[in-house]
């Protein structure tokens, strides 16, 4: 592969996350030579996350489970709504999501997860250039005659390759400067960021487990929302991991700038409202972390695919924020069907755009992509329905403290007196149109 | 240590948890300061979770950039409204490393 001037291979990927990793694994295992380049120090250090949706990496790696670093399989689910000093939480598991395939929810540490991801890709026998910063695209021909010929790293040597797959991330430089420089067009609306917070608490591993009710293997993915994130569009979350949690939130930049809130005000408040507070009290903070998140979801995704070229993952913003928060799952699907469409494009010896516009064809095939357009109205209906995650669960919540609440007053007036204040400021027009509009949620 | 992550943390506290690969010789946040001092919003100034932008106490309505705590997620680009802030990746290898992410 290399010659006294330059490196030219089949394919090269920006990127060592789970896009450009499954690219690369999926090609590399087709006998495609593949370079992978990633500017962290090792895969996954850049990145963060915690929750993961296995089905696909199930198809590329069978049983990956058995041998990946995963902290636990997910055995139940909570949504929890926080209210000032009350809360109210949906709770639901089952037995089955505690054997093989798991549900295919699991918890993992990504920046250990992508690691070992890398050295499976590396086995597949793709090269893995780590710390290594790719700049830009480099490119041949001009105006409408203009193609991806390879990629330039910091220090400005090149790599030249059939076809380049960029998969940087939510914090895409690459495949911005891209965008511009090959005229791609845009999606219908404009991409929309949030910013994740987290942070990693150690606690001792038996006491997660009591703690959390939970056998030694099994975890919970607990969901919040309310009054710590009143005024902005955002959630929190709370992941077991074996001897840690991960606890953090996130939330639409935009909302929080209007706000003028710091995410680390809204973190401290979601730390301290009682519930949490006693989830992680005694534990000792391992990490601090940040990263985005775009979550302009279907309406936001434009063209992925140029001469030479092709987008996934985060990059091309595959994430679904709907009560699933699937980002890492999409993330494998397009990297994988890119890594397909170059096999492809290899065979035919034709990289050109029209060629390579058969990665948007697989693309609409995939599940990833029906979720993607199913929970399209997502973004608008977290905007133009504030009430749906504040004001009506804290009415419910209320309603039920209310009904719960013992006094000296008979039953019967306590439950009139409920319903009373339930009904009052409760926007009754407003409230069923929402009501409906909430079904594009989950 | 303190014993309780259930009291209020100091930013400086959590960032000192998290592991970075400094690299002082070449910052890869700059901003452009004429920008700035046209600039009454500075919402660089609460969207960073590092709190890497700080009002520059000695030259009203300029910021200071502390870009050793940068944890690389890119907020303030998209934030800044002006295009004041010009974002580079950190040299490889260098910046945040997350042991667990």
């Amino acid at each position: 592969m290399i010659n006294d001037e330059k490196v030219k291979v089949d394919a090269m990927v920006i990127g060592g996350g789970p896009a450009g990793l499954s690219a690369a694994y999926t090609m590399a295992s087709a006998g495609l030579e593949t370079i992978v380049i990633e500017r962290g120090e090792y895969a996954g250090a850049k990145n963060v996350g915690g929750l993961l949706y296995g089905t696909v990496l199930n198809r590329m790696i069978p049983n990956f489970f058995e041998k990946a670093p995963i902290e636990r399989c997910v055995a139940r689910r909570e949504l929890i709504f926080l209210g000032v000093g009350e809360h109210m939480r949906l709770s639901f598991g089952a037995e089955e999501w505690t054997r093989p395939p798991f549900n295919n929810t699991f918890i993992v540490h990504r920046s250990q997860f992508d690691r070992w991801f890398a050295q499976q890709v590396e086995g597949a026998g793709a090269t893995l250039l780590e710390g290594t910063v790719a700049e830009s695209l480099v490119y041949d021909g001009g105006g409408d005659e203009r193609r991806v010929v390879g990629v330039r790293v910091r220090g400005g040597e090149e790599f030249f390759a059939d076809i380049v797959i960029l998969a940087d991330g939510a914090n895409a430089l690459v495949t911005e400067q891209a965008r511009k420089d090959l005229n791609l067009r845009s999606g219908r609306v404009k991409q929309d960021y949030a910013v994740g917070v987290k942070e990693i608490i150690a606690l001792p591993r038996g006491r997660i487990e009591d703690r959390f009710n939970l056998e030694s293997n099994e975890g919970a993915a607990l969901d919040f929302f309310g009054v710590p994130f009143e005024g902005i569009i955002g959630g929190g979350f709370l992941y077991t991991a074996r001897e840690s949690l991960h606890l953090g939130f996130a939330a639409r930049i935009e909302t929080l700038a209007r706000a003028r809130l710091s995410p680390y005000e809204v973190m401290e408040r979601f730390k301290a409202h009682p519930v949490v507070r006693s989830y992680i009290a005694s534990g000792e903070l391992l990490e601090y972390s940040a990263h985005m998140i775009p979550e302009g979801g279907y309406n936001a995704v434009g063209e992925l695919t140029g001469p030479g070229v092709i987008i996934a993952g985060d990059a091309a913003g595959f994430v679904n924020m709907s009560l699933y928060k699937e980002g890492t799952n999409h993330a494998m699907e397009s990297g994988r069907a890119a890594g397909e469409t170059a096999i492809e494009a290899k065979r035919a010896g034709n990289f050109s755009r029209d060629a390579l516009t058969a990665y948007e064809t697989r693309i609409r095939k995939t599940v990833a992509w029906k979720d993607l357009r199913r929970f399209r109205r997502v973004p608008e209906v977290l905007e133009n329905c504030p009430n749906l995650l504040s004001l009506y669960p804290r009415k419910v919540n209320r309603l039920l403290i209310d009904f719960f609440t013992v006094t000296e007053a008979s039953k019967q007036e306590n439950q009139r007196q409920a319903i009373r204040s339930f009904l009052r400021g409760l926007p009754k027009f407003r409230f069923v149109r929402d009501i409906i509009r909430a079904r594009h949620l989950a | 240590m303190s014993d309780g992550i259930s009291d209020k943390m100091s930013l400086a506290d959590k960032l000192y948890r998290t592991k970075y690969e400094p690299d002082a010789a070449h910052p890869h946040i700059v901003v452009d300061q004429a920008i700035c001092a046209q600039c009454k919003e500075k919402v660089c100034l609460v969207i960073c979770p590092a709190e890497v932008y700080k009002a520059d106490p000695n030259h009203p309505n300029q910021v200071t950039v502390s870009h050793e705590n940068c944890l690389e997620c890119g907020t303030c680009r998209k934030a800044c409204p002006f295009d004041g802030i010009r974002w580079l990746y950190p040299e490889g290898g260098k910046g945040v490393k997350y042991r667990f992410g």
